[in-house]
C-alpha cells in the first residue's frame, strides 16, 4: 500500500514537473530579454534588407556602435520577398523584435500607420533635418510625426548594349517615344542572330520597371482625395502608359511572362555564371546567354555587368565601356522619365526594449562618415548634403539624373498588403500576355482600392 | 491489512473492490501531461484561430489594436468570392491526382522491390531513401533549376530529342505548372508508399503465394485477389495520409510560384491561405478559411476513418 501510494506521488510529481518545465520554457525569454534592458550597455539588433549595404559598411556599423557604447550590434540580412512577412511578425513582439530595422521605402506607410515604429521626431533636426530626402521623409509620416527616416535611394536606369545598337543601326532615343520605337526596331532587326532576342528584356510580372510608363504619361498608381486612396490604373493616362507598355510586351521583350525584376542582368552579359566558356572561350556558349539589347536596373548593377575576368582567383565582371553603356529612361519631353524612386527607410521598432541603443545607432547611420560612405559604394545617400560622394562617373551621373524625377509608390496605409499580395505582378502579366488593358485596369482598381485604404 | 480478509468473503463481494481498483486516478494522472501538451500545442491555436475567424483581425490588430467582433461576416465574404471556390476545386483536384498517381507508382515501386535480389533492392532503397530524406527546400531549389526556362535540362533534353524547346517557360501556362508541381509532389511522396507497402508485402507468406500458383492464378489474380486484399490496411492508411499530405502542399507550390508564375491561377488552398494572411495581412480571413480546410480535411478522412475502425472490430 505504502508503496502504490509513494509511486502515486511519485507520478504525480513528475507530471506536475514535466508541465513546470513546458511553461518554464515558455517564459524563460522574457527574462532573458528583461536582463538586457537593465544593462548599461546594450546589444542591439538591426535588420538590414538583401545584399544591398556592403560588407565594409556593416563592419564600420558595428565598431563603431562598440565604440560608442560598448554594446554588440548584431545584423541580421532579410530577404527583400520576405521582408513584409517578417516585420509582421516581428516588430509586434518585444522579444523578437529587431531594435532598428531597415524597410522599403513603399512598405513604410503601412507599419508606420499601425504604430509599429517609434516616434523620433525629437531627433529629426539632429539626424540631418530637412536636408534628408524629402518624399522619403513623408512616407515615413504620420499626423506630423517621423517614424522612419530614408536610409538610402537608388534609382532605375537602362543599361545597353552599345555594339548591338550600333549593328542595328539605332541611336540611343532621346524621348520616350523614340525609345519605344528603339527597342522594338532592335527586336525586328535582330543584329546576332540570336533565339527570342529582346531590344528591351522586360518581365511580364516586372511592375516595378513596368510602372515607369504609367508615371511617364502622367498617370499614377492611386490617389488621394477626402482621406480616401484611390487606385488610378484605369485613368486614361494610366492606360496610355500601360498600352506602351503592352506593346513592349509584345514586340521587345521576348522575356518570360512571369518574369520579375531579378537578375536582368544575366541576359545583357556575353555569358552568364555558366561557366563552360572557360576551356574553350571562342566556343559559342555565349550564344545562349546574351539575349537582350537593353535592360533596366537598379544603379548598382553596373557591378555584375560587363567582362569576365579574374580578380584574385575569383569571376569578377568588369564593366567595359566599348561594349555596354547607360542611359536615363527619357520622359515624353525628353527630360528624365519619373521612374520608381527605390529605396530604403529605415526607423526604430516601438516593441524595442533598446530603445537607447537603437537612438545611438540612427545617430551612427546619419552621421557624415556613414553617409560618404553609402554614396561612395553607389548608394544614394539620406543626406542631400552628401550627394557629391557618389562621385561623377557615368553611373553616379545616370543615377542621380534618373531621381531627380523619380516617383515613390503611393503611401497609402495598404500599400505594403497590395505589394505583398502579388497583385501587381498578377496585373502586369495580364497585360503582357495582351488581355484588353482599359477593361484589366477597371477589374483591379476595383480590387486594389479597398486594399489601399484597409488598415 | 484488509486485502488479508479479502479471501474469506464470498465470490459476489470480491468483485466491486476490482471495479473500484479500476477507477483509480493513476492512469488519468499519467494521461494528464501528454493531454496538457496536446492542448497547448494544439488547442490553442485552434481556438485562436477560431475565436479570429469572427473578427476583424489586420495589421493594426497585430500591433495591439483590439480586434472587433463581427461574428460570420469573414465566412460569408469568403465564400460569396468566386476565386474561393476555384482555389478550393484545384485543391481537391491536385490532391486526388496527386494521392493517386503515388499510391499506383509506390505500390508499382514496391511490388519491383519485392521481386528483385537484394543489391538491386538495397541500391533502389538507398535511393528513395534519399529522396525522402532531402530537406523540400534544397531538392525544390534542384527540381526549379532542371525546369528552369533558360539553362533547364529539361528544355535541354528536350530539344536535342528533336523538339524545339529553346526558352520554354513551363510555369508560364497553370496547366503545366502543375504538371510540373505533380511531377515533384509524386517524387517526393513515393519512398514513403513504397516502403509502407513493401513492409506490407513482406508479411505475405510464401505459402499462400505458392498455393495460389499452384492453383492457375495468374499474376493478375493474384495481385488483385491475394496481395491487394491483405494489404489493404496499409493502403488504406497510406492513401489517407496522401490525400491529407497532398490537400495542405504548401512549399512546393510557393517555391515553384515565386520562380515566376501566374499567382492567381495557380493558388493552392495553402498558398492561398498564406497570401491572404501573411501577404494582404488579413488574419481573419486566413483564419476563416484555415477552419474550413479543417472541416475539409475531416470530411475526406471521415470516410477512411469509419472504414478503418470498421476493420479493427
Amino acid at each position: 500500500m505504502k508503496k502504490t501510494l509513494s509511486a502515486i506521488t511519485l507520478l504525480t510529481a513528475s507530471a506536475l514537473a514535466l508541465s513546470a518545465c513546458a511553461s518554464g520554457s515558455t517564459t524563460s525569454p522574457t527574462a532573458t530579454g528583461a536582463g538586457t534592458t537593465a544593462a548599461a550597455a546594450q546589444n542591439i539588433t538591426l535588420w538590414l534588407a538583401g545584399g544591398d549595404t556592403p560588407d565594409a559598411l556593416r563592419d564600420y556599423l558595428k565598431t563603431t556602435y562598440q565604440a560608442k557604447t560598448g554594446g554588440t550590434l548584431t545584423i541580421e540580412e532579410q530577404a527583400w520577398p520576405d521582408l513584409v512577412t517578417k516585420l509582421t511578425t516581428a516588430l509586434p513582439d518585444a522579444n523578437n523584435t529587431p531594435d532598428v530595422t531597415e524597410i522599403g521605402n513603399t512598405q513604410s506607410p503601412t507599419f508606420t500607420n499601425v504604430g509599429a515604429f517609434s516616434d523620433i521626431s525629437d531627433m529629426y533636426s539632429e539626424l540631418g533635418g530637412d536636408k534628408l530626402l524629402q518624399s522619403f521623409v513623408e512616407v515615413g509620416k504620420v499626423d506630423g510625426k517621423n517614424y522612419t527616416l530614408p536610409y538610402y535611394f537608388g534609382s532605375r536606369y537602362m543599361f545597353y548594349r552599345k555594339d548591338i545598337y550600333k549593328a542595328a543601326g539605332v541611336e540611343v532615343p532621346k524621348t520616350l517615344e523614340e525609345f519605344n520605337a528603339t527597342v522594338k526596331t532592335i527586336t525586328t532587326k535582330n543584329p546576332k542572330n540570336i533565339k527570342d532576342f529582346s531590344g528591351f528584356f522586360i518581365g511580364g510580372q516586372d511592375w516595378r520597371n513596368g510602372i515607369s510608363w504609367i508615371f511617364a504619361n502622367g498617370g499614377d498608381l492611386a490617389k488621394q482625395g477626402n482621406g480616401q486612396w484611390t487606385s488610378t490604373l484605369s485613368d486614361p493616362n494610366s492606360v496610355k502608359g500601360l498600352t506602351q507598355l503592352q506593346e513592349i510586351f509584345a514586340n521587345a521583350s521576348k522575356a518570360p511572362k512571369t518574369a520579375k525584376d531579378q537578375s536582368p542582368w544575366l541576359y545583357i552579359n556575353n555569358s552568364d555564371v555558366v561557366k563552360d566558356d572557360e576551356k574553350d572561350p571562342t566556343k559559342v556558349t555565349g550564344k545562349t546567354s546574351l539575349a537582350a539589347a537593353t535592360i533596366m536596373a537598379p544603379g548598382w548593377a553596373h557591378w555584375s555587368i560587363g567582362d569576365l575576368v579574374k580578380k584574385d582567383g575569383k569571376e569578377v565582371r568588369q564593366w567595359n565601356d566599348d561594349t555596354f553603356g547607360t542611359f536615363v529612361l527619357p520622359g515624353n519631353d525628353g527630360q528624365p522619365a519619373p521612374v520608381f524612386a527605390g529605396g530604403s527607410n529605415i526607423g526604430i521598432s516601438a516593441k524595442s526594449k533598446n530603445q537607447e541603443g537603437a537612438r545611438e545607432l540612427m545617430k551612427i547611420i546619419f552621421s557624415s562618415e556613414y553617409q560618404q560612405m553609402l554614396g561612395k559604394n553607389g548608394l544614394g545617400p539620406a543626406n542631400s548634403e552628401y550627394t557629391s560622394s557618389l562621385g561623377d562617373d557615368q553611373f553616379a551621373k545616370a543615377l542621380i539624373e534618373s531621381a531627380s524625377h523619380s516617383k515613390l509608390t503611393p503611401a497609402a496605409p495598404g500599400w505594403a498588403s497590395v505589394e505583398a499580395s502579388g497583385k501587381l505582378e498578377e496585373f502586369f502579366q495580364k497585360i503582357a500576355d495582351g488581355g484588353d488593358v482599359t477593361a484589366l485596369a477597371k477589374e483591379y482598381d476595383a480590387l486594389l482600392t479597398p486594399m489601399l485604404n484597409a488598415k | 491489512m484488509t486485502a488479508v480478509s479479502a479471501p474469506s468473503a464470498p465470490q459476489t463481494t470480491s468483485e466491486p473492490p476490482q471495479r473500484r481498483r479500476r477507477f483509480s486516478p493513476t492512469p488519468y494522472l499519467l494521461l494528464l501531461p501528454a493531454i496538457a501538451v496536446l492542448l497547448l500545442a494544439l488547442g490553442y491555436p485552434l481556438v485562436w484561430q477560431f475565436v479570429t475567424s469572427m473578427q476583424k483581425f489586420g495589421l493594426a490588430q497585430q500591433f495591439g489594436k483590439p480586434p472587433e467582433f463581427i461574428g460570420l461576416a469573414n465566412y460569408t465574404r469568403l465564400f460569396t468570392d468566386p476565386q474561393t471556390w476555384a482555389v478550393v476545386a484545384r485543391s481537391i483536384v491536385f490532391c486526388l491526382v496527386n494521392a493517386a498517381i503515388t499510391v499506383v507508382i509506390g505500390v508499382g515501386v514496391a511490388l519491383l522491390m519485392n521481386a528483385v535480389g537484394t543489391v538491386t533492392r538495397l541500391t533502389l532503397q538507398i535511393a528513395m531513401l534519399l529522396a525522402w530524406a532531402m530537406p523540400v527546400v534544397a531538392s525544390m531549389t534542384v527540381w526549379i533549376w532542371v525546369f528552369d526556362w533558360r539553362r533547364g535540362i529539361v528544355n535541354w533534353g528536350l530539344t536535342q530529342l528533336g523538339l524545339d524547346f529553346t526558352n520554354h517557360n513551363w510555369l508560364e501556362q497553370p496547366l503545366s505548372f502543375y504538371f510540373v508541381a505533380t511531377v515533384i509532389v509524386v517524387w517526393m511522396s513515393v519512398p514513403f508508399v513504397a516502403f509502407s507497402v513493401f513492409a506490407g508485402l513482406t508479411q505475405i507468406s510464401e505459402e499462400v503465394m505458392e498455393a495460389a500458383a499452384l492453383d492457375g492464378a495468374g499474376p493478375r489474380q493474384r495481385f488483385f485477389s491475394i496481395i491487394v486484399p491483405m494489404i489493404r490496411p496499409v493502403l488504406m492508411i497510406v492513401a489517407l495520409l496522401q490525400v491529407i499530405w497532398d490537400l495542405r502542399v504548401f512549399t512546393q507550390i510557393k517555391m515553384l510560384q515565386d520562380a515566376g508564375a501566374p499567382i492567381a491561377e495557380t493558388d493552392l488552398l495553402g498558398t492561398y491561405i498564406y497570401r491572404l494572411g501573411v501577404g494582404s495581412s488579413d488574419f481573419a480571413m486566413a483564419s476563416a478559411l484555415s477552419i474550413f480546410v479543417l472541416l475539409l480535411t475531416v470530411a475526406l478522412g471521415f470516410f477512411y476513418v469509419l472504414h478503418l475502425m470498421k476493420e479493427d472490430q
